[in-house]
This record gives structure tokens, sequence and C-alpha cells, in this order.
């Protein structure tokens, strides 16, 4: 007879004890592949959520005036358009920033009405190591134009319009919806197209930027400008603060939230294994006593118990993942609306469920099965 | 032939020491059939245990087969048990998950092949069980799972075989059964040594010993 079989026979015959261990288990590893599964999907929407919500980080020029600054909402000084290279260039793998927007604001008088003309480049630069995906609210190409709510009603304009400006013909390629902010007087153009209508050619006045998120101790802002002045002294930050901390929260909220639950969920189902493996050892000493008497050595009565672990381990890993993955697909799609197609099952977790809960639940049985071993047979023999 | 000389347990509870077996000699010479008999708590099962290798003896020697149990470690001793040593318990101790083939087969270890079959089979044929191969000892009279003991403790054919009590939770019945079957083996060259409160085995048996407080008493009245 194998140590396999007379495992099983035993589960078999304590199905109540067996049963409680695996719900131990499965409990385990079902809250964590479905909080695992739910922070994927809470990490894209935060990212989805936070790029609609935009930049936090300003970069111009080190002249500018901050008093006019705050009053007409950009910079009244230029810097050379290509900092923005050299910038990206001198921060490879120090990056503290990413996503980076070369614009360049001014006030300008529009058909009787002060308006604010932005060029936005093209395309982002990106640091290296950066995914490229944008975030910039729309990519503008040469000859078209987007334009703000307030000024799509003053001048009566549509999708597909032409529009003169400054004696240059622009196709509207979007009438901008309400925003109930000063982009709602605003002309967007493609960047070459507006620093040749202001003449200031291969100058922006803005970098709009986005804070990388780190967990890294101290002021980020502090950081950012140290950082700033080593690698573009010719530039200072500006931090959109309440973003950042919106993004700063809602990113960390649910790491912090899984950082102190999940342990205490490990330790509170590791307690529960021991004792349930504590009992099933007390339990069954007369039966370890008459093995030892029938020659069974301490390997062989240990690999009863752990064996018996290891399989309680590998069934509720999988249980586990089953119903963790179930759990995130189906309550998934109605906590993280944006990125509901998203969620699917990471069949990774799968193999690390398989390896590591094993172990767990071995090593949540290790001392009840040193008791087993070293209980003296003789003593529990006597008892009777 | 099992030599014990001078043997003692000695038990710590606490701070108190007890003194299970005091300065303990026998000699048990190969096909002998012995019977331990004394109160409750004069050290008969501790001393069954002892010459069994269950436990050591705080002093003392103890020789079996010429091998001196005594200095053994624990891996040496299980190992000997298993060749050389059957134990029957009166509490039967069968595995209540196992049949009454499985049980007899568990004395083996894990050997696979036929050949223990064959031998498990024989043994519970012999023990008039034929018929309760397949069952649970839960299935069972007490008598049966006493006979079912029995054949474990026979399976690996040892020279030895240890009973405690084996009587004690059975009817006269099969007390008599059980003892009939413990001197079939000493009949076929094993030696018996059986502790118990009772005289059912005493008409089989060649020595009598009696134990109190530990010690062997010449004059047990």
């Amino acid at each position: 007879m194998s140590t396999l079989l007379l495992i099983l026979k035993e589960i078999a015959h304590r199905k109540f004890n067996f049963i409680l261990s695996l719900l131990a288990v499965v409990t385990a590893v079902a809250i964590y592949i479905a909080f695992f599964t739910s922070a994927q999907d809470s990490q894209r929407e935060t990212t989805r959520l936070m790029r609609d919500i935009g930049y936090n980080l300003r970069i111009i020029p080190k002249e500018t005036d901050m008093i006019k600054f705050w009053e007409m909402g950009f910079s009244d000084s230029t810097m050379p358009e290509d900092y923005i290279l050299r910038f990206a260039e001198k921060t490879q793998g120090e990056i503290q920033y990413r996503h980076l927007l070369a614009t360049l604001h001014q006030k300008v008088t529009w058909q009787g009405m002060e308006v604010l003309l932005t060029g936005i480049a093209a395309k982002e630069v990106v640091p290296k190591g950066v995914a490229e995906s944008s975030m910039a609210p729309f990519a503008v190409e040469p000859g078209k134009v987007y334009l703000g709510y307030e000024l799509v009603q003053k001048a009566a304009v549509k999708n597909g319009d032409t529009v003169d400006l400054f004696g240059r013909q622009f196709q509207v390629a979007s009438c901008l919806p309400e925003t109930g902010s000063d982009d709602d007087i605003r002309i967007y153009g493609h960047l070459k197209d507006i620093q040749s209508i202001v003449n200031l050619h291969d100058r922006i006045n803005e970098i709009q930027a986005l804070e990388c998120l780190c967990k890294e101790p101290g002021d980020p802002l502090e950081r950012l400008r140290g950082q700033l002045e080593t690698f573009l002294p010719e530039g200072k930050v500006i931090q959109l603060k309440a973003i950042s901390d919106a993004r700063r929260e809602q990113r960390f909220m649910l790491e912090r939230f899984f950082e102190r639950l999940l342990p205490l969920v490990l330790v509170g189902c590791a307690i529960w294994i021991g004792a349930l493996a504590f009992l099933n050892v007390r339990e069954r000493r007369f039966e370890v006593g008459v093995l030892r008497a029938l020659g069974y050595g301490s390997f062989r009565i240990a690999a009863l118990f752990l064996g018996k672990a290891v399989i309680i381990g590998l069934i509720g890993a999988a249980i586990g993942f089953l119903l963790g993955t179930g759990f995130a697909l189906i309550f998934g799609p109605e906590i993280f609306k944006v990125t509901a197609k998203a969620i699917r099952p990471i069949y990774f977790l799968l193999n690390w469920s398989l390896l590591i809960a094993p172990a767990f639940a071995a090593l949540s049985s290790f001392i009840p099965t040193v008791i087993a071993v070293t209980q003296d047979p003789a003593i529990t023999l006597r008892e009777e | 032939m099992i030599l014990i000389e001078k043997v003692s347990k000695i038990f710590r509870v606490g701070r108190n020491e007890v003194h299970a077996i005091q300065n303990v000699n026998l000699h048990v010479l190969q096909g002998e059939f012995l019977v331990i008999r004394g109160p409750s708590g004069s050290g008969k099962s501790t001393l069954l245990l002892t010459i069994g290798g269950m436990m050591r003896p705080t002093t003392g020697r103890i020789t079996v087969n010429n091998e001196e149990l005594s200095k053994m470690n624990e891996p040496e001793r299980a190992q000997f048990r298993a060749k050389n040593i059957g134990f029957v318990f009166q509490m039967f101790h069968l595995l209540p998950y196992l049949s009454v083939l499985e049980n007899v087969l568990l004395a083996s270890g894990f050997q696979r092949g036929s050949e223990s079959r064959e031998r498990a089979r024989e043994l519970l044929k012999n023990l008039g069980l034929s018929h309760r191969e397949s069952h649970r000892p839960s299935e069972l009279s007490a008598g049966e799972k006493q006979r079912t003991a029995i054949a474990r403790a026979l399976m690996n054919r040892p020279s030895i075989l240890l009973a405690d009590e084996p009587t004690g939770n059975l009817d006269p019945e099969n007390a008599e059964e059980v003892i009939r079957h413990l001197h079939e083996f000493q009949q076929n060259g094993g030696t018996v040594i059986v502790v118990t409160h009772g005289h059912s085995a005493d008409q089989y048996a060649n020595q009598i010993v009696f134990l109190r407080g530990g010690e062997i008493v010449e004059n047990p009245s």
C-alpha cells in the first residue's frame, strides 16, 4: 500500500477535517487571486481615468513671471522646442516624468474674441522604458483645428467647416464639448501651424508631463524640481497638486489595502490549517503509535501528514483559482466599468497557486507534523 | 532469546520521578510463552514496550536475538521491530479507514506485490477472517478485531509476539480463541510475551512473572 493511497483513504474517512482544511486554502487562494486580478483591472482603470484627468506637471521657462503666468494661464516666455528631446534623453533611467508633450500657448484676438491659441506637438516624447500610450486628449493634424465650446457657439461653425486663422485656412476637425474651463475659449492646432501663426518658429512655452508615480519617500515635487535643475536648468516645474494627489491616492489605495489585508488572510488561514492539522494529529495519535510499533520511521509518518497537506494545497489552489477568477470575472465588470472588457483570467497565477498553496499548507501543518513525529508512541500506547 | 538485565525505567512527571520498572531481570528463551501479571500501574505495559524497543530503558540492558536493543537509536529500533517483533494491543488499534486486509498489509510497510497480499490472505484464513477481508474495523466484533490485530502482528513473520492485555476487551470465548492463536504461534517456534490481569494464558505459559511497583516479586499474594 503506497503512502499516497493511505493518505487518500484517510482523507475519505475524515472528510470533515479535510473539507475544513480545504476551505482554508481555497479561501486564501481565492481572495489572493480575486484581489490580484482586480488589482490589475484597477490599475488599468486608474491609468485610463487619470489619463482623462490629464497631465499633472507643467515645465515652463525658468524666467517666467509667475504673476503673469497665473493671470494669463501660460508663460510669457518661450524656450527652444528641442529642450523636450534633450530632457527626455538626459532623464533616461532616472525617470520621474513620462508622456512629455510640447505646447505653445498664446492669447490672440480672433473674430473679435480674446481666445487662447494652443499648439500641440504631433507626438508625445516618451522616455525610454515607458509604454507608448498617448496621454494627449487628441492628435491634431497639420491644417486642422479643434475649437472650444464657446468659440463654436459664437462663430457658429461645425465639424468639417473651414475657418480663417490670421489669413490661413484651417478645417475644423472637431467642435469640443463644454468643459467649464478656459478650454472653452481655446483653439487647438498643430504645433508647427501655431508656431507659424504667432511667428515663434521652433519655440514652445510649456512642456506638459505626467509625473511618474514612485513610492520613494519624501516630497515628490522637491524631487522633481531637483531632477529638473540637473537635466533642464532652463526650466521650472509646476505640479498640479490636486491631480497629483488624486492619482497617487487612487493608485496606492488598493496596494495599501492589499498590503494590509493579504498578510492577515494568510496568517488567519495558516492558523486555521495548523489548528485542524493539530486536531488531526491528536485524533490519530494511537494510529501513529501503532505505525511506530509496526516499524514505521519518522520520515514515513511525517510524509502521511505533510503529504495530506500538499494534497489539500493542490486541490485548494485549483478550486481557489477558479473561484477567485470567477469572482473577478463576475463582479469585476460592475466595479471596473471602464476596463470591463479587459478583465480576463491571469493563468500564470494558477501555476503560482499550484506551487505556493501546497507549500503554504505544508508549512502550516509543519508544527503538528513535528508533534506527530516526536510524540512518544510508548506513552500514547500506555494511555489505553 | 530475550535477555533483560537490571532494567529500570524512570518517567519524569513535572519535578517528580516515577519509577515505572525497577531493576528487572528476565531471561526468555526462543519458543517460550511468558506471562507477565500484575495489578494496574505495576509497570507491565512499560516493561513490554521496553522489551519491544518502543522505549529505551533508563538503566540496564536488553538483548533480543543477540542484538542489544538498548543501544540502538530510534530508526534502528524501528527497523528491528519491523523485522522481529509483532505487537497486539488491548484496544486493537486497527486503522478505521482501512479494510481488514489493508490493516494486515499495513505491517508490510509499503511493499507492493502479490506475495504480501497472499501472505495476508493466508493469515486471515488461518484466523477465520477470510469472509471479512474487505470489511472495515467498525463492522467487526471485538474478537474479530483482535484476530485482525494478531494477523497484522504476524504479517512480517516475527520471531517474537508481544501482547498487551490482548483479552482485556473480549468475552471468555473470544479470549480463549485469541490465547489459542498466540499459543499456535509459540508452537511454531515463536516467542510470546503476554501482559495480563487474568489467568486465561496460564495454561500455555512456560514462565509466569509477577510485577508489583515496577519490581518482579517472587510471591504475588
